[in-house]
């Protein structure tokens, strides 16, 4: 170790211009924060010709600083090595603000032993300061004695500004990557497939700035073959947002399922956020469709309002009172909205980062979006074009939602197929009393027809006992006013055991006018045959 | 139990009361019987099942509510049912025999009356 005197001028020049290209090498900017801090270390070590060097990054929340990387002293950060603000050699550092050097640690007040065991002789250190806030301490030691100089101090300062910039721009990349990944786990990874409802859903984080997370879209089926669909928006960004609007979703979404109305959702919403005012408003509309009776019920807090594309292609802005975010006021009533939704109409639900520019009034980018809904058909298209930032040309700084729904019309032939258990029964049972009302069916026959199928769907349910992925397939027609109902399973028909079961087939048969049991090896296959307009069972 | 089907149980005097609201089907049936043994006593001659605000019911519910009115029966006890006139649930307990198989009512108020 040879000991670095005062150079002339011109060797100082130098020495400082390799070591800002030592540390500003743009190799160095696209490594994680870990490597960036070993990388940086070397260099440094290298400039200042020291045996060891560390840097120790304050863990605010504490008023701690901790080990985070080291050369010559890896212990420091294997155990993990915490010093308080203000107190030790780095602590001081970090408190003063300013350099602090070390001649002789043996009569030093140094709280970290490692040092010491080390032989450590003399050390430097400088705090590490972004826009006059500290993030930490760097600093430098040798094993033999040694006298820092003026210009030594003014390097090792230079040295950190520079790595103090590197440090905190990887790690608020690292903070943006893990609050990405956090609030894509925390979105649904697939929305429901209910026949006759086209659904489409985009989630996007803001292309600068910290702005991820809070924004959010639901879409879950309720009783009596309805559908939630939901957007809302955490007021703030990071990880505390991502984490609220984890919440705030499962909550809305138990209450909703709880059987509560809309308005009746959003006032437990508020009540549940009261107690953790002001850090929590957030907006919301909440929708709850009805595909068989074509009626929306919604209720909006404080959101940016729903856009409607009417069948003839027209759009307009649902008119929801003027209710506050939940989680502002106690004292908060909220208004339930009834209208209709004719097949062939859409909904759009976005964030305001999907419509808002700063600096430009809110009903400009509504307008622009309206006239996007115009132009691409399908909600599909829609919901991509605006998770693209088309509405904003990309100019908002803020993170994004949409959830676009359609409601569409189910055709005269009517073929799907449905996974072999119980649960899809409520869901097939509503498509098909929706496509019976298009067919003119009264309620009575509505209901026959629909008991009739759900009997023989229970029954391939009920028989389904192959192994893998059982499915059964219901294939429905109607020709002058004859409805043909074909219920198609790949398993055996086996009869009904116990002294309470077996009511299905009496059931089928009185019901309607036909009831054909094909048995074969690869399945049984039940067809229903009933007029509709005939008189009522009996 | 889930959410398509609401379940309230309630005592008037002595009976107990379930008031079933929503549909019954194969995915819920064992959920509701299950909820309808816990309202269950032996304080009372009869047990009233409301169905007036359930939807749908299928024969996985049909079955159910004959098995329970023939364990009410073991216990001398009556399964009543409140099935509102000229509904879909009036017309399925008339195919199935369900309306033979236990007394019926039209109201809440008159299967209380009845005992």
């Amino acid at each position: 170790m040879s000991p670095v005197t005062e150079g002339t001028a011109g060797a100082r020049a130098d020495r400082t211009l390799e070591a800002l290209q030592q540390v500003t090498d743009v190799a160095l900017a696209y490594l994680p924060l870990e490597e960036l801090l070993g990388a940086l270390l070397e260099r440094i070590a290298r400039i200042l010709t020291s045996d060891t060097a560390a840097f120790l990054l304050l863990d605010e929340s504490r008023q701690e600083l901790v080990a985070r990387a080291a050369k010559g002293i890896e212990e420091e950060v294997e155990r993990g090595v915490r010093i308080p603000v203000g107190k030790g050699f780095a602590g001081r550092i970090a408190a003063a603000r300013s350099s602090i050097a070390i001649e002789d640690v043996d009569h030093a007040e140094i709280l970290n032993p490692i040092l010491r065991i080390k032989g450590i002789r003399s050390l430097l250190g400088v705090p590490l300061l972004v826009e006059g806030q500290v993030i930490g301490v760097l600093h430098v030691g040798t094993l033999t004695p040694r006298i820092f100089t003026d210009d030594d101090h003014s390097l090792l300062q230079l040295a950190a500004d520079r790595a103090a910039l590197a440090i905190e721009r990887a790690r608020f990349y690292e903070q943006r990557r893990g609050v990405e990944a956090l609030q894509r786990a925390l979105l649904p990874d697939h929305l429901p497939a209910i026949p006759g409802i086209e659904l489409a859903a985009r989630y996007r984080p803001s292309a600068v700035g910290h702005s991820i997370g809070g924004d959010w879209y639901d879409v879950f089926r309720l009783g009596g073959g309805r559908i939630g669909l939901v957007i809302g928006d955490v007021m703030g960004h990071g990880v505390a947002a991502a984490a609220l609007m984890a919440e705030l979703r499962t909550a809305l979404r138990a209450y909703a399922l709880d059987g509560h109305p809309p308005a009746e959702v959003a006032e437990r919403m508020n009540r549940l956020l009261a107690p953790r005012r002001p850090t929590t408003m957030t907006t919301l509309a909440y929708l709850v469709l009805d595909p068989e009776t074509e009626s929306v019920s919604a209720v909006s807090a404080g959101h940016v309002p729903p856009l409607v594309i009417d069948p003839d292609g027209s759009t307009r802005f649902l008119e929801l009172a003027g209710d506050p975010p939940v989680g502002v006021s106690n004292a908060t009533t909220y208004h339930e909205h009834h209208f209709a939704m004719p097949t062939g109409t859409s909904v759009v639900l976005v964030t305001d980062g999907a419509v808002e520019v700063r600096g430009e009034p809110l009903d400009r980018g509504l307008e622009r979006l309206a006239a996007l809904a115009r132009r691409e058909p399908g909600v599909e298209r829609l919901a991509t074009a605006i998770g693209d930032g088309e509405v904003t040309s990309g100019r908002s700084n803020d993170d994004l939602a949409v959830l676009a729904v359609h409601l569409a019309e189910l055709p005269e032939r009517l073929r799907t197929s449905w996974p072999a258990e119980p649960e899809a029964l409520g869901a097939m049972r509503h498509m098909l009393r929706r496509w019976l009302g298009r067919r003119d069916a009264d309620a009575d026959e509505v209901y026959d027809i629909t008991l009739a199928v759900q009997e023989a769907c229970a029954n391939a349910i009920e028989h389904a006992y192959a192994p893998g992925p059982a499915a059964f397939d219901v294939d429905a027609s109607h020709e002058d006013g004859l409805v043909t109902v074909a219920i198609r399973d790949r398993g055996r028909w086996r009869a009904a055991r116990g002294r309470h079961r077996g009511r299905g087939l009496p059931l089928m048969e009185a019901l309607m006018e036909s009831v054909d049991v094909h048995r074969t090896d690869e399945g049984t296959t039940i067809v229903l045959r009933r007029t509709i307009g005939r008189p009522p069972a009996p | 139990m889930n959410s398509i089907v609401r379940i309230h149980g309630e005592r008037h005097g002595d009976t107990p009361v379930a008031r079933v609201e929503g549909e019954v089907d194969a995915s819920n049936a064992d959920a509701v019987a299950a909820k309808l043994h816990t309202l269950m006593t032996n304080r009372s001659t009869a047990l009233v099942v409301d169905l007036t605000g359930t939807t749908y019911l299928d024969s996985a519910g049909i079955n159910l509510l004959f098995a329970f009115a023939e364990e009410l029966r073991a216990r001398q006890q009556t399964l009543r049912l409140v099935l509102a006139g000229a509904t879909p649930i009036a017309r399925m307990a008339g195919i199935t025999g369900l309306d033979r198989a236990c007394p019926t009512h039209a109201t809440l108020d008159e299967a209380l009356a009845a005992g």
